[in-house]
């Protein structure tokens, strides 16, 4: 305890004045192949929705409400189409807690319950679903963030355990492209040049199309994750700006419309052929 | 409140990672410690990722692991490792291997780098072993 007392002490006089410096120095530097070989996981690789949405957040006042999407179906029978589609709904979870909307919190909490169970899941997600609510009736959305982070990290784990590791990373894109969507609708909105700036993502564009490559071939062969795994190529593209530059407005609306278009492939009840 | 649920979400992780891959007692221990360190931030508005990753240090070595993150964000990298590594040390380097300036805090076998990326995309994180010899190491991160 007394290490913890002495560290909250160091760390919080040392925060005040971290952040003014972020310039880097160059002293030192790490070969390329070392670089290769650097660990890359799911766990810690790929960020939360909630990390994107706290960057964009605090840079402008964002009308996270208006960034809500209508009641989707929780009604899938194709397994891949109710992963993606589980990644987009907790996306839709964390927008609803940046806006601050518990009703729309408990909405989605139990959408997000339904759509697992039709995975199979663990039916300790149920006790999340209750948890959400009473989080959400009393407004304590910072507790309500960690929720969202833990239920989606049960999914996953969940899935894991049942041999449906190959729908992990259906839930991760998923809940990356509605992620996507929302915020360069909302930069679109107000236009914001530090906004822009989280729009920078190629290396995690990159690794998700690497785990997607080593899911199953069947899996990977069904119509919907085959055109989203091509969709993906041209998306990286769109969001691999140099070091330093800003998207500008007509970028940020090009990524826009191709997340636009997977997530409306993602969403339709008539699944491609 | 925080630490309470951040020791929570560990024993929650631990309970479902148990299916996967047994995690050793090592692993536990150093990643309870790292959220400790971690739980520090919390009470300056920094929330902490749920999601960790644990390894063993080795002398002479790097232990990598590649994070993305958004400009705008300030990032605390938390790690704790245990005997016989005596003293690690977090280090954070951008997409070109290049070694960025943080903030640090070290305490022997504990250690954190803070950061704010001026780019969003990848960088990655390095724990690394200053006294001792090899051990289980566990790191976390934080973001406001």
């Amino acid at each position: 305890m007394g290490m913890i007392r002495l560290a909250k002490l160091g760390l919080l006089v040392l925060t005040a004045g971290v952040f003014a410096a972020t310039g880097a120095t160059d002293t030192g530097r790490l070969p390329a192949d070392q670089l290769e070989k650097a660990v890359r996981s799911d766990a810690i690789s790929i960020p939360t929705q909630g990390e994107l949405f706290a960057a964009l957040g605090k840079l402008e006042k964002t009308n996270w409400s208006g960034q809500y999407r209508g009641p989707m179906p929780v009604t899938y029978r194709n397994r891949a189409q109710i992963a993606l589609n589980l990644g987009g709904l907790i996306a839709d979870g964390f927008i609803a807690v940046e806006a601050k909307d518990s009703q729309q919190v408990k909405n989605i909490g139990s959408d997000i319950i339904k759509l697992a169970k039709a995975l199979g899941v663990s039916e300790r997600l149920l006790g999340r679903g209750n948890s959400i609510n009473e989080f959400a009736q009393n407004n304590e959305w910072d507790t309500l963030q960690e929720e969202l982070e833990a239920t989606q990290n049960e999914v996953k784990s969940s899935m894991q355990s049942h041999a449906d590791q190959d729908l992990v990373i259906l839930v991760t894109l998923g809940g990356w492209i509605r992620g996507t969507q929302v915020v360069t609708a909302a930069i679109m909105q107000k236009y914001d040049e530090r906004s822009a700036k989280v729009l920078r993502q190629p290396a995690l564009v990159r690794f998700m199309q690497s785990r997607i490559n080593e899911i199953s071939p069947e899996l990977r062969q069904e119509p919907l994750v085959k055109g989203v795994s091509e969709q993906l190529n041209g998306i990286e593209k769109l969001v691999s700006f140099p070091a330093g530059k800003t998207p500008t407005v007509d970028e940020v609306r090009k990524i826009n419309e191709a997340v636009g278009k997977v997530m409306t492939e993602i969403e339709s009840k008539d699944l491609p052929k | 409140m925080k630490r309470s649920l951040a020791i929570f979400l560990s024993i929650f992780v631990l309970e479902a990672s148990i299916a996967l891959r047994a995690e050793t007692d090592a692993e536990v221990r150093t990643r309870k410690d790292a959220l400790d360190i971690a739980g520090a931030f919390s009470n300056d508005g920094f929330k902490i990722r749920d999601g960790h990753w644990c390894g063993v240090v080795k002398p002479h070595d790097h232990a990598l692991v590649a994070v993305n993150l958004y400009a705008g964000n300030q990032y605390w990298f938390s790690a704790a490792a245990e005997e016989p590594a005596k003293k690690i040390a977090v280090s954070v380097y951008d997409e070109t291997g290049k070694q960025l300036t943080t903030e640090s805090y070290n305490n022997e076998e504990k250690a954190a780098a803070g950061f704010s990326p001026a780019n969003s995309g990848q960088y990655f994180v390095s724990v690394d072993l200053v006294e001792g010899e090899g051990g289980t190491f566990c790191l976390v991160y934080s973001y406001k």
